[in-house]
């Protein structure tokens, strides 16, 4: 009964986040507000990808920025092929490349031709290599802590790796100069309602996926896994099979985020890689509510629009890292489990002050009582 | 009740940086038997159900379950040939309502990709109802376990055992930390799942044993010291030894 108003609480929840992310449009005419907002709308997806993996299944993958990165380049590589003569170089040759004494194109950057594979490699790539890695983490029963450091280290080394191959990747200053993605006839310019509304569409599909899928007795399992790893086992389920499964899930979704990433910014960089956004992922994932993809999503959009806000205002110039600062602070110190759960605590709040009033039995008071519920 | 075993260890050892928990233990349970493990602290019961269930390595031995080997077999492989196992700490799923624990441990199908699509996941409902019924769970299983009493969470995981429906059941202490009346009650299940499912239980509880054994072994330092009847086992000068010697210590 309880779970059935809140799963009915919850759905609710996700409808009217994602009619107000898609109504945004309507009374937002300025471009370049609208694409920012589509920015936020993709780091919200980056995060909820590592909600599906942090949160759900306790795995803390620090390299996240890997995935998110290497979709960025995929889509980047696409475009650039298809960048008017001009700005490429002879025969159609990135520009970078003919700077970089290459005369033929290499034979990764030849499937980028179609848009097809393109789309299958932005989330296949992140994935497969989120396999290997994971398939080496989780059959080594690797948990907790060392999988943030080995995800950081992988991040690290494909960052160095990307900046050094410069005749391939053009280096530092990563794949400029893009021609505008178009699919189906649309046109989706960075600065486009089409744009925002890809990203707030796949977001919004993302968030009932997503839900659907932890709702699943596979998610249940994961959320099993997240508890007690061992025990798990012990009931004859492979939970390698089931870790690595949510790893390479998590990897797609961010770099689809990383596709989009690059539409929204027109360029990609080793700085989509970098380990500065792979740990503001976490951040927005903590501040928003790492247990819940919508509390991961709308903690990105928060954080990166407060960020942004106070950033861009005159009188915040100095203070606006102290500011947030201070709110990472009083998140985790009063909510535990991210702005998402400001509902339960409140609620709770609520119920132990009714339950204190008349005495009952102890029992039923100890079930009662939320010390820390995790919002879900 | 057939003769043959179902569950046999065969000079079985097991080293904890060069400890030895467990030296050449040899053990043979029936198909269908309620086998009791006692012995004093540090005996190698507990060792005992970790190394069949999977949980530590033998370094020396043979485990056969059915005539199969799986001395060297991963836990989940252990579990899904049908060993079950609950632990001496209770260990149950503290984030997941009593409901979703049950969901868990009813494990009929256990890849990645078959439980993706079991978005209702509940067409055994009914049945995992009935199951928190006879262990008295059932006005809690909306609650998160991390709420449910000390008592409620054994309760719990001997319900998650009868939910996996293991052939053979490995029970570390079922009843610590309970009172006398619970203790009666486990004892009530635990003698209803003997003959459909093979049981090894080790417990330090001899009233609890003696309700619900059919053979005792003891075990002292790594071996097996005695099997027998629970009137043999306490009439055995051997076991007294082995009982008084640790009381010994205790006391100097």
């Amino acid at each position: 009964m309880i779970s059935q108003r809140q799963t009915t609480h919850r759905l609710a929840a996700y409808a009217v986040f994602c009619v107000v992310i898609l109504l945004v449009p309507l009374f937002v005419s300025d471009a370049y507000l609208l694409n920012k907002f589509a920015r936020y709308i993709v780091f919200g997806i980056l995060s909820l990808a590592l909600s599906l993996s942090w949160g759900y299944a306790g795995i803390l993958n620090l390299g996240q920025a890997v995935s998110f990165g290497l979709g960025s380049y995929c889509m980047a590589m696409a475009l650039k092929l298809r960048t008017i003569p001009i700005q490429t170089g002879a025969g159609g040759l990135p520009d970078f490349m003919v700077w970089n004494n290459v005369h033929t194109l290499p034979w990764f950057w030849e499937p980028f031709h179609s848009y097809a594979f393109t789309l299958f490699a932005g989330l296949a790539v992140p994935a497969v290599i989120a396999f290997l890695i994971g398939w080496f983490i989780f059959r080594a029963r690797v948990s907790g802590v060392y999988v943030a450091i080995i995800t950081l280290a992988m991040l690290v080394v494909i960052n160095l790796v990307i900046i050094d191959q410069q005749r391939y990747t053009g280096g530092f200053n990563g794949i400029t100069d893009l021609t505008t993605f178009k699919l189906f006839g649309v046109e989706f310019g960075a600065y486009s309602v089409a744009t925002y509304y890809l990203a707030a569409v796949i977001l919004t599909l993302l968030l009932f996926l997503g839900l659907a899928l932890m709702n699943s007795k596979t998610g249940l399992i994961l959320q099993a896994i997240r508890d007690d790893e061992t025990r798990v086992r012990y009931f004859g389920y492979d939970v390698a099979n089931y870790q690595n499964f949510i790893f390479c899930v998590s990897a797609a979704v961010a770099g689809l985020a990383g596709m989009l990433y690059t539409l929204v910014m027109e360029f990609a960089s080793p700085t989509f890689l970098a380990v500065p956004i792979s740990l503001s992922i976490v951040i927005w994932c903590a501040v928003g509510g790492r247990a819940s993809l919508l509390g991961a999503a709308l903690g990105a959009i928060v954080v990166t629009g407060v960020q942004g806000s106070l950033s861009d205002s005159k009188t915040f110039l100095d203070t606006w890292m102290l500011i947030m600062g201070a709110l990472f602070i009083v998140v985790v110190l009063f909510l535990p489990n991210g702005l998402i759960s400001i509902g339960d605590v409140i609620r709770g709040r609520r119920q132990r002050r009714r339950r204190a009033a008349p005495a009952r039995m102890p029992e039923h008071a100890e079930i009662a009582a939320p010390g820390r519920s995790a919002a879900r | 009740m057939s003769n043959e075993p179902i569950l046999e260890l065969r000079d079985v050892a097991v080293d904890f940086s060069g400890f030895r928990a467990i030296n050449g233990l040899n053990l043979q349970v029936a198909k269908g038997e309620l086998r009791c493990l006692i012995g004093p602290n540090g005996a190698g019961k507990t060792t005992a159900l970790d190394v069949i269930c999977g949980k530590v390595r033998a370094r020396a031995g043979r485990i056969t379950l059915m005539g199969q080997d799986i001395t060297r077999l991963p836990e989940y492989k252990i579990a899904r040939r049908g060993v079950g196992r609950k632990f001496q700490v209770p260990s149950v799923f503290r984030e997941l309502t009593v409901r979703d624990n049950l969901e868990v441990a009813y494990c009929k199908r256990l890849g990645v990709f078959a439980n993706v699509r079991r978005l209702g996941r509940s067409a055994e409902r009914n049945d995992l109802e009935k199951l928190a019924e006879l262990v008295g769970l059932e006005d809690v299983l909306d609650e998160r376990a991390g709420y449910l009493s000390h008592g409620q969470t054994q309760w719990l995981e001997i319900a998650l055992l009868l939910a996996q429906d293991s052939g053979i059941i490995l029970l570390d202490e079922p009843t610590a930390g309970m009172t006398a009346q619970e203790t009666m009650h486990t004892a009530k299940i635990v003698n209803a799942l003997k003959g459909r499912h093979t049981l090894l239980v080790v417990e330090h509880d001899m009233a609890f044993v003696r309700e619900i054994s059919d053979i005792i072994t003891v075990m002292h330092q790594g071996r097996v010291l005695a099997e027998g009847s629970a009137s043999e086992i306490q009439g055995d000068p051997a076991v007294r030894e082995a009982y008084l010697g640790q009381r010994g210590i205790a006391h100097a």
